[in-house]
């Protein structure tokens, strides 16, 4: 009796890990960027390595998808590292670039067997920025310059940069930025409609989002590196890379591929052209890794 | 209890930002029943208008926040970003069901009330004025009361443009994955709908015994 018991428990073990072998899932956070560079992940694992997989996107914040990554729903997603270190690893901000990869490398694979797979070669940084003519006009070049037109102007912030621990404060701090007003808080997206019809003069928005050239913006240098590192990487449950090694080379020729102006124009591609993700990825992919 | 003591140690920003939510609801309340009632009258008097008028008011209805305010932002006098903007975007929300009412109220009046006004020799406006508000009064009370408690909670996206009030809490807490500072600006808007639920319907049964 013991016997036959414990082999169908053995039986239905192998047909729970037949079945969950079968396929790799893709997780996506709920913007534009995790959904292209998760697009992108999904297709080059199924043109190299035949595996189906399931894609599971735009699930959620950064948080979601770390939950479910850890609780096994996606076998993978990507993460920034600069987020990874502060909102879900709970470190304060400061180390160098270098240390923060590292650092982050070493936790998730000790604390929850997570790997982080080599990072795809840009940084989604915050980004300070003014409308070009600005820029021009006053020489501005890096946020050190904002400091000294900033009495005569007005900010507009997101919510998240006015109240994260790397967010506004502490950059006003390392800058000594004043503004004519304290900062107006609203929908990050609304930002930069706001910013390019002149009721605001700067904003923070992120340094790969397409509309930054579709509206004639452009990002002002971090000089005094406030801002750490956020490098996009897929983040990849051990377990599926021990099963499917041919799944860790195919996203290992990924690495470094897509620079800070190549994410502008995906994204640009599907944020204002309105263009298929899918698509999008597909046709970047045969270009790049024929 | 965490929420007890956030609001302790902010009291002065939580009543800052509660004065700034009752007073946007208020003001675009106001404005549209000031739009609203007129236009649902005028209705009753040109019944062709009826569909085109109630239609737009319907679509209105179903333009998503963030995407009013996008059109709104460049406009001249409407737009731009604070509580301008915002109050036109809830009173482009609120116009509906207030003209509505106020042209279901006064249609819904029995023909033959209004016969016997004509027949006393009443004008059109004493008509209006003596006959068909006052008998569509807790018809017309009850668009603005939907409007307003509707208007409590969408006002939240007054946060959104800059405008201030509760949402600011639950921007805040959704942009920083904090419950407690979500709840902190949705309870307070659901107390306050409910309050002004209550009052208006004090209201509105005053006006029924007509």
């Amino acid at each position: 009796m013991g016997g036959w018991w414990s082999r169908l428990a053995a039986g239905m073990v192998l047909l729970s890990s037949c079945g969950h072998r079968e396929r790799i899932i893709v997780g996506a956070k709920n913007f534009t960027e995790s959904d292209l560079l998760a697009e992108i992940a999904a297709q080059q694992i199924e043109r190299r390595t035949g595996l189906p997989v399931e894609r599971k996107l735009h699930l959620g914040g950064t948080f979601v998808c770390h939950e479910a990554i850890l609780a096994g729903q996606i076998d993978l997603y990507v993460e920034y590292t600069g987020t990874a270190y502060t909102a879900v690893l709970k470190h304060a901000p400061g180390p160098s670039a270098d240390s923060i990869t590292r650092a982050v490398a070493d936790e998730y694979r000790n604390r929850w067997g997570l790997v982080w797979l080599p990072s795809f070669g840009f940084n989604n940084t915050f980004a300070i920025a003014v409308r070009q003519a600005d820029a021009q006009r006053l020489g501005l070049q890096a946020i050190s310059d904002l400091a000294r037109v900033a009495p005569n102007w007005k900010a507009g912030f997101g919510y998240e940069f006015l109240n994260r621990e790397d967010g506004f404060p502490g950059l006003a701090r390392t800058y000594g930025l004043r503004f004519s007003t304290p900062p107006t808080a609203m929908d990050l997206g609304l930002t930069y409609r706001a910013l390019a019809d002149g009721k605001i003069d700067v904003i923070a928005g992120n340094s790969t989002d397409g509309q930054l050239d579709a509206l004639h913006l452009v990002a002002l240098a971090d000089d005094r590196h406030y801002f750490p590192p956020y490098e996009a990487a897929p983040v990849v449950r051990g377990a599926v890379l021990e099963r499917h090694p041919e799944v860790q080379r195919a996203l290992a020729e990924l690495a470094g591929k897509i620079d800070d102006a190549t994410m502008r124009q995906l994204n640009a591609q599907a944020d204002i052209e309105h263009r298929d993700l899918r698509a999008i990825a597909h046709d970047w992919l045969e270009r790049t890794l024929p | 209890m965490s929420l007890v003591r956030f609001y302790l140690s902010n009291s002065r920003e939580v009543l800052g930002l509660l004065g700034q939510h009752v007073l946007l609801v208020l003001v675009s309340t106001a404005i549209a029943v000031a739009i609203g009632v007129p236009v649902g009258i005028l209705l009753t008097r040109r019944p062709s208008w009826r569909r085109p008028v109630l239609g737009l008011a319907n679509v209105f209805q179903t333009i998503p926040s963030l995407a009013l305010f996008g059109f709104l932002i460049p406009l001249p006098l409407l737009g731009g970003i604070g509580a301008r903007t915002a109050i036109v975007a809830l009173v482009v929300y609120a116009l509906l069901p207030i003209v509505r009412n106020t042209y279901t109220g006064i249609v819904g009046i029995d023909p033959a009330i209004r016969e016997a006004g004509r027949g006393m020799g009443m004008t059109d406006g004493e008509l209006l004025r003596l006959v068909e508000l006052p008998l569509a009064a807790s018809v017309i009370l009850a668009g603005i009361r939907v409007a307003t408690v509707v208007g409590v909670g969408t006002a939240t996206i007054a946060a959104a443009i800059g405008a201030g009030g509760l949402g600011v809490y639950i921007f805040r807490g959704v942009a920083v994955v904090d419950d407690r500072l979500i709840l902190a600006g949705a309870l307070p808007a659901a107390l306050l709908a409910l309050a002004a639920d209550g009052l208006l319907g004090l209201v509105e049964r005053r006006f029924a015994w007509r």
